[in-house]
């Protein structure tokens, strides 16, 4: 009752706005039908083989030990690789971030540089490094019966790709957590280790949670780095939802796979978000507060630096193989300099490079102004149905790639919504996939920022839409410049949701980079790869300048 | 009456057509664009008859034959699988012309009333990376049932049958000269030796000319052209036998100019024409006994070919791609 009367309530102030009105009934459709719809429809085609109900799919989890190997390979690797990735990329920005060090600023660099990299970089160079003729294994080791594929290959392959990512997740946490807090447990007379996992660690929990969420889904829901190296003798799951769709066209099998996938990483997105979303101590400002820890001894800073050198290390490495692999003939059999990979790119492969861009600037500027716009409505708004628009625009967060491509197929191919083969679900795809990280850095920011400056100009007279384009946007630039950049990387680089999508007119780099490699030309797929990173790094040089320019615009309503 | 009237029309445009100038041979050609302008144009060099090529996959070309029969634009249609031009003769799309060089063609790559003849035909085959296996002290295999040996521990790649029509010709090959059980009994041997089950059909041969891997599984054409930029690779096909695709042709019902289209037939059966593929270095295998596909690569006189049922194969793909996931990956 009392509910009914608020939700009223609620209503009633919002008839006074027709335009704020509209934009929630908008944006409410548009989740609804690209995030909510398309998983409605994936589990609909789970359980579903040729239009008569039945469980019989799931019943193959049972049977066949393929399927069931799959999900313990896959499980298994996710969780190692969540490990791994998230005490690699707390340890770095640890370092990086709490220790006085030589080189933070190129470290830092270094070892986000995976971030913004197409996918098979890593596992391309870990097969030219550590493969049967790898210049490491074969070349300087004099190994024979090395091999490299299967699980440590996959993990190797993953946790480089995946611990930028955690890294990036930590890197505010430990930024912002007052070393006043851990100087007063050091008076009192607690050891360095005592303050660490009695102050400092529980304060970083909820950080370590969810940057844990991001590397055990990218790493689920990855397929390159299994394709790649998993081998004869380890099947894994994303790979194989992925051939039962394009290798032998059973998507109810591949639709009951995605399934399977969904249930790990919506538990964990559960957990994250309703157990330790509680306990957030600390808000993320990414304001550092300038502050070196005191906590470890000058031994224990050395050996924890060299730990975030030895990676940032590899990263150079892996890319020096992609470089040299990218412009020379045949890597381990012919040296000589070429640019012939680059002139199949810019020749035969010209029409994805335009096409990825293409989508890639259609896609940002949409996603960055959404994100924004949702994370205002989430803030400052008060209207029925509130939760459960903050849930819908962030759960696709937590789905596999895998399982969004899945979807859009079976969502967007029958009426009444035709739109398999276009531009539009590429861009719809991408839109709704990863403006949840512009939201979430959006609802950050704005939280710090007090309403009265907004409602000072309504009181002025200024709309809804006014006071958001002039007041709200330029105070939360930096989150709008986040939710920009990913949008763009993400665009650039992603591959497990856009595989299902491309077609003959509209495609991808990634996707080529990926058919070059399956058809182990991989010096074209290194410079396709050094094609993308090349235009990520000036998208993101672009996208700096522009988002500075707004706000010194706007430095007279800075607060 | 229809018959009649069709005749009439034939001959109509026949008699218009001896007033006018030569005209070009149209061909709807099938066979990857580079590979099919570099063979017709060793054609015109040789017999001086202009082409006009418009290029079209096998899907398409069939449908548009099928579309436009009753007033067909184009005299062949040059490459797709056999089973395709079987398909247009089954729908009367085609007509019949025994070529004099035809005889020089086994009885797989031409059909017994002319309606289609061989191009080219691309077998299975192992690449093998004769370096490396000299360096481990490995044999190199000759057989199928050589792949088993334990030396080959993790060394040999092929296609996936879950994603690769290629793999599915292996399963198939291998069935035809096992039978079923035995053959998936052999899979599963094979496997602890199986590096890595690649998607694409044609992955191996990259993989073998970095040294990924020291043998590869696919059909010949990647394998011959590593060899001929001088990899030092062997192309071998199993004594037991391979599987093979054929890429033919056929001469469409009411072609106008038919008797170039003969000419093109007589050529490309011919040991010239056969050299041709050769020279062009297309990669494909010469269907001619008589023509050698390079230095080093046996004739087809010498590889033993095995032939399965393409009916079969298409309707039991699904239950044997399910029993190779069993059997072998899942085992």
């Amino acid at each position: 009752m009392v509910k009914v009367n608020k939700a009223a309530r609620q209503l009633k102030v919002l008839a006074r706005d027709p335009v704020l009105v509209a934009l929630i009934v908008v944006i409410f459709s548009a989740v609804a039908i690209f995030v909510v719809y398309p998983l409605v429809k994936v589990l609909i085609a789970s359980l579903q083989v040729r239009g008569v109900w039945t469980l019989e799919t799931f019943g193959q989890l049972g049977e066949r030990r393929l399927y069931r190997s799959a999900i313990v390979n896959s499980l298994s690797v996710s969780t190692l690789v969540g490990l791994l990735g998230v005490v690699i990329g707390y340890i770095a920005a640890f370092v990086l971030t709490r220790l006085d060090v030589p080189g933070r600023r190129v470290l830092h660099y270094l070892t986000m540089l995976p971030i913004i990299s197409p996918p098979f970089v890593s596992a391309v160079s870990i097969l030219f490094l550590f493969g049967l003729n790898g210049v490491v294994t074969k070349q300087i080791l004099g190994l024979q019966d090395f091999s490299i594929y299967g699980f440590h290959g996959v993990v190797a392959s993953q946790v480089f790709t995946f611990a930028p990512i955690a890294y990036l997740a930590l890197r505010g946490v430990l930024a912002s957590i007052n070393p006043v807090l851990e100087d007063a447990a050091l008076n009192v007379g607690a050891t360095g280790w005592q303050t660490f996992w009695k102050v400092t660690f529980p304060l970083s929990l909820p950080g370590i949670a969810s940057a844990f969420l991001i590397v055990f889904i990218e790493s689920l829901s990855d397929f390159g780095n299994p394709l790649v190296l998993a081998g004869a003798a380890f099947p894994m799951l994303a790979p194989q939802a992925y051939l039962e769709i394009t290798g032998s066209f059973n998507l109810s099998r591949g639709a009951m796979l995605a399934v399977v996938l969904l249930i790990p990483s919506l538990t964990a997105f559960a957990i994250q978000r309703y157990y330790l979303g509680k306990r957030q101590y600390v808000t993320v400002t990414g304001k550092p507060s300038a502050s070196a820890s005191r906590i470890v001894s000058p031994p224990v800073k050395w050996a924890l630096y060299s730990i975030v050198v030895l990676f940032a290390a590899i990263v150079t490495l892996f890319y020096g193989v992609i470089v040299i692999g990218a412009f020379t003939r045949v890597w381990g059999f012919d040296y000589t300099p070429t640019l012939a990979h680059f002139a199949y790119v810019f020749d035969v492969g010209f029409n994805a490079v335009t096409d990825t861009l293409i989508i890639a600037l259609i896609t940002t500027p949409l996603s960055g102004l959404l994100g924004m716009i949702v994370a205002f409505l989430i803030v400052r708004q008060k209207f029925p149905g509130h939760g459960a628009l903050e849930f819908g625009s962030i759960l696709s967060y937590a789905v596999p790639g895998t399982v969004v491509g899945i979807g859009y197929i079976l969502a967007f191919n029958s009426p009444p919504f035709v739109m398999t083969g276009t531009l539009a679900i590429l861009v719809l795809c991408f839109l709704f996939r990863y403006v949840p990280v512009g939201i979430q850095s959006g609802v950050a920011v704005l939280r710090q920022i007090d309403p009265s400056i907004e409602e000072a100009a309504r009181n002025l007279g200024a709309g809804t839409l006014t006071t958001f384009r002039k007041v709200t946007l330029p105070l939360i630039a930096p989150a709008f410049f986040t939710g920009l950049v990913y949008a763009f990387v993400r665009a650039m680089t992603a591959i497990s949701a856009a595989i299902f999508l491309v077609s003959a007119n509209w495609n991808l780099m990634t996707v080529q980079i990926l058919n070059q490699v399956g058809s182990g030309r991989l010096g074209v797929a290194a410079a396709y790869s050094l094609v993308v990173i090349g235009i990520v790094l000036v998208a993101i040089v672009i996208i700096q300048a522009g988002v500075t320019r707004m706000t010194r615009h706007s430095a007279s309503v800075k607060v | 009456m229809n018959k009649f009237v069709r005749s009439l029309a034939v001959a109509a445009s026949l008699a218009l057509l001896g007033g006018t100038a030569v005209q070009a041979l149209t061909v709807y050609s099938s066979v990857d664009e580079e590979n099919s302008a570099s063979i017709l144009r060793a054609f015109t060099e040789a017999t001086g008859v202009q082409v006009d090529m418009v290029f079209l996959s096998s899907g398409p070309a069939l449908s548009r034959i099928e579309a436009e029969q009753n007033n067909p634009q184009a005299d062949v249609w040059f490459g797709a699988p056999s089973e395709n031009h079987i398909l247009a003769h089954e729908r009367g799309l085609t007509q019949g012309y025994i070529s004099a060089n035809a005889d020089g063609l086994q009885d797989q790559f031409r059909d017994a009333d002319g309606f289609w003849h061989a191009i080219y035909t691309n077998p299975l085959a192992f690449g093998v990376r004769t370096d490396i296996l000299a360096e481990r002290g490995a044999p190199a295999p000759t057989s199928w049932a050589d792949l088993t040996n334990s030396a080959y521990s993790g060394l040999i790649q092929m296609p996936s049958p879950q994603s690769s029509g290629t793999a599915y010709a292996v399963v198939l090959t291998l069935r035809e000269i096992m039978g079923e059980d035995a053959a998936f009994e052999f899979m599963r041997e094979l496997n602890p030796n199986i590096q890595t089950y690649t998607q694409s059909g044609t992955a191996p041969s990259g993989a073998l000319s970095v040294g990924e891997t020291p043998i590869a599984i696919q059909f010949s054409p990647g394998f011959l052209k590593l060899k001929d930029e001088g990899f030092p690779v062997d192309v071998v096909f199993p004594t037991e036998g391979v599987g093979y695709e054929v890429a033919a042709m056929s001469i469409l019902n009411g072609a106008q100019n038919l008797e170039d289209a003969g000419t093109l037939v007589d050529w490309m059966t011919s040991a010239e024409g056969q050299q041709a593929l050769v020279d062009a270095k297309t990669y494909f295998l010469p269907v001619r006994g008589d023509v050698n596909a390079g230095e080093g690569v046996p004739s087809l006189d010498e590889i033993e070919l095995i032939a399965y049922d393409p009916a079969y194969a298409s309707e039991n793909r699904q239950r044997l791609v399910d029993r190779w996931a069993d059997d072998v990956l899942g085992q």
